[in-house]
């Protein structure tokens, strides 16, 4: 392989792969097998962190960026005037080979714009992953984009081969997908995404029966919304995401703060990606897979979209200020949940240690509970530690997002202007895809 | 005060455990014999490890508290903190006690203590596995350096015995001197100086070093730059032993 080629496709591919946030490495436990090399971890292992503070587990990169579509919101659109290459199956399994040899990734994630139309690039996909599970005898983890109006043969053929696969709606509501992507039909991406999830299903069933059934997909399927490129609200997407889980089975779906690649009319004009909605999103769908939540009890028509200054859950509690106080030492799992600052880890360690004592608000901290939050709900031993009035506004207050600290990263010098710096417009926590 | 010491191994701490559980003279601390110093309080008792005796406390833990408990000591043991003798004397007379519910004593300091520091060794454990990097030397050998805080070498050594099963490979612990050695069967470890001296690199090593440095720039997304997320993942100490070069 010649260096100056391959390091320019990986630039060119891996550049337009960025996108997809997608990198977890988690939910599948495939063994080595004598012989070959690597095995997925079930917990998910991340290598390193970019510079943007994502996950890197995954090399990812897209088989080719030639493509037939043209999507407003999309990078690799047609009508995108940016360099173009495709991959050979060779080279993406020799780079993954020699790169998890060398412990960077924990597998690949492979991706692939349309060229020249679905059921070859889904040829193209199957025949590296093939490549990758048979000759080069990789056990590590890979995850696969299913082409959307590819041959289900395909699509299920690669389905045996790897750990997960993913199709990405994109955009959650049909005028959407009308508006920035006329060439693409919202019923042919759900289709394969339905098609998917009864095989992952039945799959399992299989595997109760006997072991050496084989495995389908077995860290689940994903998907990918994109956020602030059409005027759709949190709870559009959110109930969206919620029927997904529920029937189409998805593991994951991902929300992606819409980053401006295009000075498209019909899209909007953004300073910067709206991370903070992003990342309200990310909670409510954490809300809804591990606390019991549903879409419709945190937004409703009349208020469809988060409050940005407070997380979903202390909003949800101070509506349903009836509810609370709750009493530590005797209030169900499923109630604990619900109480701001206690999450999933903390509620069961609630329940462990108030098995041996009955536990006092120091305990609580101890225990790992977001004090600041929390004493507003709780009550330890009868006694309110709220320090304020059990009202609405009073908590609300004390709730709010205070201002975010200007994080500035340049050294003060001793005749610097410091009126002339630029505050960073957005210090908030990106989400690792880590699950 | 009398102080029980061992020689640094694990085996001699379960032994100095055991000693006190039987000698009449009850120890208030129990510390590696190299972290002790002399002063006129401290009465010293210097306890010879005896593999039988330490594997005897090693069943007891396992059979009367739980194999849980047992891996909880072995992680603390290999966090080298000082004080770390006395707590888990500490944690393991309290857990004979009250069995395999110990863990939810969480009200209780050396519960507490022992399940914090725990997590710390296993975080560091699963950290690095995934930001150790082999690099390939001529003759079929991958050699990865590392620092880690804690003596996490041998934790680490099983999972790439599986995952990279068909290579040979060395992990060096530069800071202790300690490197686990695997030849596609087995691994073990053993002393390995600092100075390995030059090494001679396979001839494709440096291209897929380059590739993966371009890689790790061109897939940050612009927009989104965020550093200090980055570092908190990823602390800076970490940063020495990596191919890929995170920006200050």
């Amino acid at each position: 392989m010649l260096l100056v080629e391959v390091l320019e496709k990986l630039n060119i591919l891996s550049a337009a792969a960025k996108y997809d946030v997608s990198c977890s490495s988690s939910g599948s436990n495939r063994k080595n097998k004598p012989g070959g090399v690597g095995n997925a971890a079930a917990s998910g292992i991340c290598h390193s962190w970019s510079q943007d503070g994502r996950c890197i587990s995954l090399l990812k990169i897209l088989q080719t960026n030639f493509c037939v579509y043209d999507c407003a919101y999309c990078v690799n659109r047609a009508s995108n005037d940016l360099p173009r290459a495709a991959f050979t199956p060779e080279e993406v399994a020799d780079l993954t080979i020699n790169f998890y040899r060398r412990n960077y990734i924990e597998g690949l994630f492979l991706s692939s714009a349309v060229w020249p139309n679905p059921n070859q690039t889904m040829e193209a996909l199957l025949r590296t992953v093939k490549l990758l599970r048979t000759q080069y005898r990789f056990n590590g983890y890979i995850h696969v984009k299913a082409i959307p109006g590819a041959d289900w043969r395909l699509i299920a053929e690669t389905g045996t081969l790897v750990d997960r696969m993913s199709v990405n709606i994109e955009l959650p509501t049909s005028e959407s997908l009308q508006l920035l992507a006329p060439q693409k039909k919202r019923e042919n991406i759900l289709q394969p995404m339905k098609l998917i999830g009864s095989q992952i299903v039945e799959s399992q069933e299989e595997r109760k029966q006997s072991r050496k059934a084989p495995s389908f997909v077995p860290a689940g399927q994903s998907t990918q919304l994109i956020v602030g490129a059409t005027p759709d609200t949190d709870l559009r997407i959110l109930q969206l995401s919620e029927s997904l889980y529920r029937r189409v089975h998805l593991k994951r779906v991902y929300y992606s703060a819409y980053v401006p690649v295009s000075t498209n009319p019909k899209l909007p004009t953004l300073a910067s990606p709206p991370l903070n909605r992003e990342h309200r999103l990310y909670q409510a769908d954490w809300l809804l897979r591990f606390y019991g939540f549903e879409a419709k009890e945190l937004l409703n028509e009349a208020s469809p979209n988060f409050h940005l200054q407070l997380d979903p859950k202390s909003d949800w509690a101070l509506r349903n200020l009836h509810l609370f106080p709750l009493e530590v030492n005797k209030a169900d799992y499923r109630f604990l949940l619900r109480v701001p600052g206690i999450g999933v880890k903390s509620a069961q360690r609630i329940l462990t240690a108030r098995r041996f004592h009955s536990l006092d608000f120091e305990d609580l901290q101890k225990l790992g509970v977001v004090m600041k939050r929390a004493r507003y709900f709780l009550t330890c031993k009868g006694k309110y530690f709220g320090q304020i009035p059990y009202r609405e506004e009073a908590i609300k207050e004390k709730l709010l997002a205070k201002p975010t600290k200007v994080e500035n990263y340049t050294q003060l010098a001793l005749f610097s202007d410091v009126e002339n710096q630029q505050p960073v417009q957005d210090a908030l926590t990106s989400i690792t895809g880590e699950l | 005060m009398i102080i029980y010491l061992y020689d640094g191994s694990f085996e001699g701490l379960l032994t100095a455990i055991y000693e006190a559980y039987y000698r009449s003279e009850k120890p208030e601390q129990i510390m590696a014999q190299d972290s002790y110093q002399p002063d006129l309080f401290s009465q010293p008792r210097v306890i010879a490890t005896d593999s039988d005796k330490a594997g005897k406390v090693y069943d007891a833990i396992e059979r009367k508290i739980s194999h849980e408990a047992l891996e909880h000591v072995f992680y603390v043991y290999l966090s080298e903190l000082p004080g770390l003798g006395t707590l888990i004397y500490r944690y393991l007379q309290f857990g004979w006690r009250v069995g395999a519910d110990i863990n939810g004593h969480l009200s209780l300091e050396p519960v507490r203590e022992v399940l914090r520091i725990s997590q710390k060794v296993g975080v560091e454990r699963h950290r690095m596995l995934g930001l150790l990097r082999f690099k390939k030397i001529q003759g079929e050998l991958y050699y990865a350096p590392f620092e880690p805080d804690y003596n996490i070498v041998g934790l680490m050594a099983p999972h790439f015995a599986r995952r990279l099963a068909d290579q040979n490979w060395i992990i060096h612990d530069l800071k202790r001197g300690l490197a686990a050695f695997y030849n596609q069967e087995r691994w073990l470890i053993r002393e390995l100086a600092n100075n390995t001296g030059q090494l001679n690199w396979e001839e494709n090593e440096a291209f897929y070093q380059e590739l993966w440095q371009n890689y790790f720039q061109r897939i940050a997304v612009e927009g989104r730059t965020n550093r200090k997320v980055q570092r908190q993942f990823m602390p800076a100490r970490y940063w020495r032993h990596l191919i890929e070069k995170p920006t200050q």
